[in-house]
Formats: C-alpha cells, structure tokens, sequence
C-alpha cells in the first residue's frame, strides 16, 4: 500500500495546523462563516441537517489495519461511536463538534490520512474496483494508477475551482466493471491493445445527479505514458467551456452532451496538441516506483482446500454469498457485509472497525478495502483461514451473508442526515431488508441490486439500481419513485422510470409483487435484469402498481 | 445569514444552528436559543418578529449560531416537512443502538 512520502506528510501537517488557526479564527469571530464555510468544505467539514459532519478520504478504498484503527478512534474519541460508508468509499462522521474537527485531521494525519477534497469544485477522492490486484479478471492492478491521479489531482492548482465537482473511478478489469466507471465524470479502464500492449480506455460525461448520463468512449486506447496530459487537456477543455453559471448544467457530462463526443474529443486534442507532455507526463521509473507500494503480497503456497462438507451451515452460506474467487490459488476475496438488516447500510461501530482490523492483520497482510456498495473487503484471505475470519466477524456482528443479494442495498443517509435529503432513505432500506430477511429466499431471488436516494442529486446511484428508488416529498408527505432496469458495470444503463410515485409501504409491497414476478417468468440463469431486459418494463410496471 | 425571507404565513419561528456543535436551535421567548423546538418562540407579532430577525443576526456576529432563518409554522408545528423533521433529529441514528449494547 502506498505510504506518504517526506512531501505527502509535510503537507497534511501543514495543512492541519492552517485548519487549526482558521477554526480558531471562526470560533473568535475572526473570520465570518461565509469566509470559514469555503474553509471548512475543503477539508471535507459540512454542517448537515443536524449537525457538523465530517467526511474523511479513503483513496481508491484502501486502508491500512492502523488507518481503520484510527476510524474506530475518532468513532470513539469524537462522535458516537460509529462510522458510515460512503458510495465514494470514503467514510463520514455524522456529529463532530467544531472544536474537536483540527484533532481529528490531527489524528488522521498521523496515519496518513486526510479529508481534504472530500467536497467542492476539485478533483474528488478516485475510486476504485474494491477487489484491485486479488481480482482472478483484472488485467493490471488500477491502483498504482489511482494512486498517480490522487497525486497528480491534490491541490492541482489549475483544477481546485472547476465549475462542479469532478470525479474519476478506475478499474483493472473492463469485463467486470465493479467501479462504475460509465457513472463517473471520467471513467478510466486498464485495457490491452492489439499489438498487446497495456493502456487505458477513457470514457467521458457520465453521471448520475438529476441528469443521469452513461459516459461515452473519448479515447479507445492511450498509453501510459501519455495518460495525464491527456487528462489535463480534458480537464483543460472542462474548465474553460463548463457552464459556471448554473451549477445543475455545470458538470462535464452537459458539456459532452451539448458539444457532442466528437466535438468534445476534438477539443480535447486541440488542447493536447498545444501541451507540452513532458511537463507532466509521468515515465515508467516513476510510474514502477508507485507501482513498488502496490505489490503482491507474500501469498504462501501449499494451502491446503477448506474441506466444505464439515463446516456449519451457516458458514457455507457465508462462502457461497460473500467469498469470491482470487488471482493466486489457495486464496480468497472476502467481502464483509455492512448491510446488517437493522443498521443504516454502511454503517459501522466503532467496535466493529477493530475487529475487521484485527482480522485484516491476520489473514488479510493487514489492508481493508471499503466499497462503493457500502461493504467492506478482505482481498488476501487463505482459504484455510476462511473459517477463522468468518468467526471472527461472526463475534463482531458482522456475518450477514447477503453481498449482491437484495438485501445488500445501497443507501445515501437520506433525510435522516443530509441537509440537501428531500425524503428519508434509510428506514426504506430496512424496511426492504426485513420483507427479505429469509437468507434462502434472498439466495433464490439471486443478484440484484437495490439503490435508494433521499434525493435528486443521486448519492445512492438510484438510477444504476436494478431496481432504484428515489425519495421525494410533497405537502408534508413522502413518496418514491421506482426506476427498473439500471446497471452500473460494464453494461451500464440508467433505468427506466416506472410511473408515479408510492408512499413507503405500497413501495415495500410493489417491490416484493416485482420480485415475485421475476421468479415467475425468469429462465433458468437469468438475472433479474436479464429477465427485465428480455421482457421490457410492462409486466414489472404492471406488478409494482398492481395494488395502487 | 438571517433576512427577513420568510414567507409570513402562520406564526414564524427562528432557527439556526450552533456554531460550535452544529446542533439545531430555536430561539426562544427570551430571544435566546433552545436545542428544544418546543422551546420555540412562534408569533405573528411583526414588532416580535423583527427583533428576532435583529436578535439572529446579532447572534450570528458574535459567533453564537450560523445559517439562521425563519420557519413558518402551522398548528405549533413547522409547516415544512423538512422543517418538522428537523425538530425531533434523524428518525434513525445506528448511535441509540450502540447506547442499547
């Protein structure tokens, strides 16, 4: 994993000690709140509809055993003794109190962590296939690369006042997209050329928000060398024709939109053709010396196959849901579920923290990842250590087997929390995860994935759900509205508005009538996005308002 | 900052929030600021309203609240839902179940 450097390290420090005065400043009254607010919204500090929350960067997802550690400390030491997953992999802490915020960077940056450009018009943290460098698809480990574009991002002076926040998501493996990348302003795949040769695919204006886009194609093919001027010429033509006067047409999928790709792309390499590349391309020794903290652990050889036959019930369900396949043999990828039926999805105690650290210093090299599903990852497990990890979180409360299952919903705070919420999301979640709390009903039902917003803007990736709902309120009441057929990976798709919305208990009810129906007409290994696919929207429709 | 931009339909409240916890407040009878939205002073008296309109603002220059704003109210109750909703906190907090173990 990469650790900061001499630079890295100076500059978090430096940067706590700044917030540290400007705090200072505002609770003496030396600076206004329309001076602080800016301030504060660079180091990741909003004030929610409670209360003060902070947002801390997770780059790419990955977290050392002592970083997590950390998180559980501030957990304790500074709010309520618990952490939320985010859909960008970062985690947020839902009620800090102003004065205590500089400690807490203080205390992140003592294990290299930060939260600045968690929030604002920069670059923001990149995100990243969760299983990088253990995924038996991959063609490259993605991280040394998201780790060149957080350096390159940080602070990039010219990109820190863009018209709208920017976000970039990278994967190693194009055939399975677990990054979302066609949903991100710039989605980056590691791909393989003709000739054989390892590059990026570069897809442009994708998107969710209110005006969700699936992103197109503005480079097939780059190499590596040539991969960040020609990012900083899209940035380039992103920050001079972007729309700055109206921030809901602000982001770059408008502009992609309204130029149109082949413009966009025109202007890119207008753009490119007057950098000078070698100002900031970056060459292969660099590129190894990053690749260097991102090498493959020292996996053992010989493990000896979990005899299956004579482990507990419970446990083989936990393998078959949450345990995947690993690039070395005798390994594992374990994914640790935050989607405990009468939690927030993405929540986690503080005491749940240590334990996942605990188990990662084990049997996982030490490294967690977080995912953009709310759920946590163990990427290096030994098979023969399965048994133990999974007692370990089963001690931690944190078995549910569930992961890609309907009940492994992803969910934005909603009302209960955000300040920009127009309906709450998360007792819809559990309302959900209670109706299809049967584990052998969820298995059946097999993959599906639901994702809810409390609104418009789209933090829970409602329109990439197989089935998305979106909370809405009107005179005082709340109401949802259904999208089916959404995708977020490599087939990405935005899915297909289904009607009017419903209160929560005709959603709950139409959900299950949707499920039903897709156990009904489904073919033998089909999805149910493959069924909704097959048989278009109407008899999904048709069973969501059968009762309305 | 506080402006008299509420729209003056029903008895209006005055809400912000806490500097330094963040936490929601309605200021009160006395003109000072409650976590309690019961505590809330709530009128159509427009010399009232006026000096709560002054009385937030002063307490937003000398560094007591931030965000401060009018609310109006029906019934003794926010008459936005987001508003209602900000008076009893979030209806789930994964908090109250770490106090529960």
């Amino acid at each position: 994993m990469y650790r900061y450097d001499e630079f890295d390290a100076e500059f978090v420090r430096s940067r706590v000690a700044q917030f540290r005065g400007q705090v200072e400043r505002r609770l003496d009254g030396r600076l206004t709140e329309a001076e602080f607010r800016p301030l504060r919204l660079m180091n990741g500090l909003y004030l929610q509809l409670h209360a003060y929350m902070l947002r801390v960067a997770v780059p790419y997802g990955t977290l050392r055993s002592s970083q997590l550690r950390m998180l559980a400390h501030l957990a304790v030491e500074y709010d309520k003794g618990y952490g939320h997953v985010t859909t960008r992999q970062n985690m947020q802490f839902n009620w800090p109190v102003l004065g205590d915020v500089p400690d807490m960077l203080e205390d992140l940056a003592s294990v290299d962590m930060h939260a600045i450009q968690t929030s604002g018009n920069c670059i923001r943290n990149v995100t990243c296939d969760p299983y990088a460098g253990a995924a038996a698809d991959e063609i490259e480990d993605p991280r040394p690369l998201a780790e060149l574009l957080r350096q390159w991002s940080m602070l990039h002076p010219e990109f820190s006042f863009l018209p709208r926040k920017f976000k970039i998501a990278v994967t190693g493996a194009p055939t399975h997209d677990r990054a979302m990348v066609r949903a991100h302003d710039i989605g980056i795949e590691v791909v393989r050329n003709e000739a054989g040769e390892v590059g990026y695919h570069v897809i442009v204006g994708g998107g969710l928000g209110r005006t969700p886009v699936i992103g197109q194609t503005l480079r097939d093919f780059i190499s590596k060398d040539d991969l960040l001027p020609y990012l900083e010429a899209t940035m380039r033509v992103y920050n001079r024709f972007g729309n700055r006067d109206n921030k809901y047409k602000a982001r770059i999928k408008i502009l992609v939109r309204d130029l149109g790709i082949e413009k966009f792309k025109r202007l890119v390499d207008e753009e490119y053709a007057q950098l000078k590349p070698s100002d900031i391309r970056v060459g292969k020794e660099e590129r190894d010396r990053i690749a260097t903290y991102f090498a493959p652990p020292a996996y053992a050889t010989n493990i000896q196959a979990l005899d299956m036959t004579r482990q507990p019930e419970a446990f083989r369900k936990w393998v078959d849901t949450n345990v995947v396949a690993h690039t070395q043999a005798g390994y594992a990828i374990v994914n640790i579920s935050l989607k405990d039926p009468d939690r927030a999805p993405g929540d986690v105690t503080a005491d749940q923290m240590r334990a996942v650290a605990d188990l990662a210093d084990a049997h996982s090299f030490g490294e967690i990842r977080t995912t953009h599903q709310q759920n946590m990852v163990l990427a290096h497990v030994r098979q023969d250590a399965l048994k133990a990890v999974w007692d370990g979180l089963v001690d931690a409360g944190l078995e549910d087997a569930n992961i890609n299952l309907i009940g492994d919903v992803i969910c934005c705070p909603g009302m209960d929390f955000c300040a920009l919420a127009t309906a709450r999301s998360i007792p819809v979640a559990q309302k959900i995860a209670e109706r299809f709390d049967d584990h052998a009903r969820q298995q059946a039902i097999g993959e599906m994935q639901i994702k809810i917003s409390g609104c418009i803007n789209a933090c829970g990736h409602h329109h990439v759900g197989h089935i998305g709902i979106l909370g809405l309120e009107k005179a005082g009441v709340e109401f949802y509205q259904v999208t089916l057929g959404g995708d977020a990976t490599q087939t990405a798709a935005i899915g297909d508005r289904t009607g009017k919305g419903l209160s929560e208990e005709e959603l709950i009810d139409g959900i299950e009538r949707i499920v039903d129906r897709y156990m009904v007409e489904r073919s033998a290994g089909e999805r149910f996005l493959d069924t909704y696919r097959r048989l278009g929207a109407e008899p999904f429709k048709e069973a969501l308002y059968a009762d309305a | 900052m506080s402006t008299l931009k509420h729209k003056g339909k029903g008895p209006q409240g005055m809400t912000a929030n806490e500097l330094r916890s963040g936490l929601s407040v309605w200021m009160t009878p006395d003109f000072s600021w409650s976590q309690s939205f019961e505590d809330a002073l709530l009128t159509e008296d427009e010399g009232l309203i006026e000096k709560m309109d002054e009385t937030a603002k002063a307490s937003e220059q000398e560094n007591h609240v931030v965000g401060a704003y009018f609310i109006d109210t029906v019934d003794g109750k926010p008459a936005r839902y987001r508003e209602r909703f900000r008076t009893h906190g979030p209806s789930y907090d994964t908090a109250d179940l770490i106090k529960q173990d």
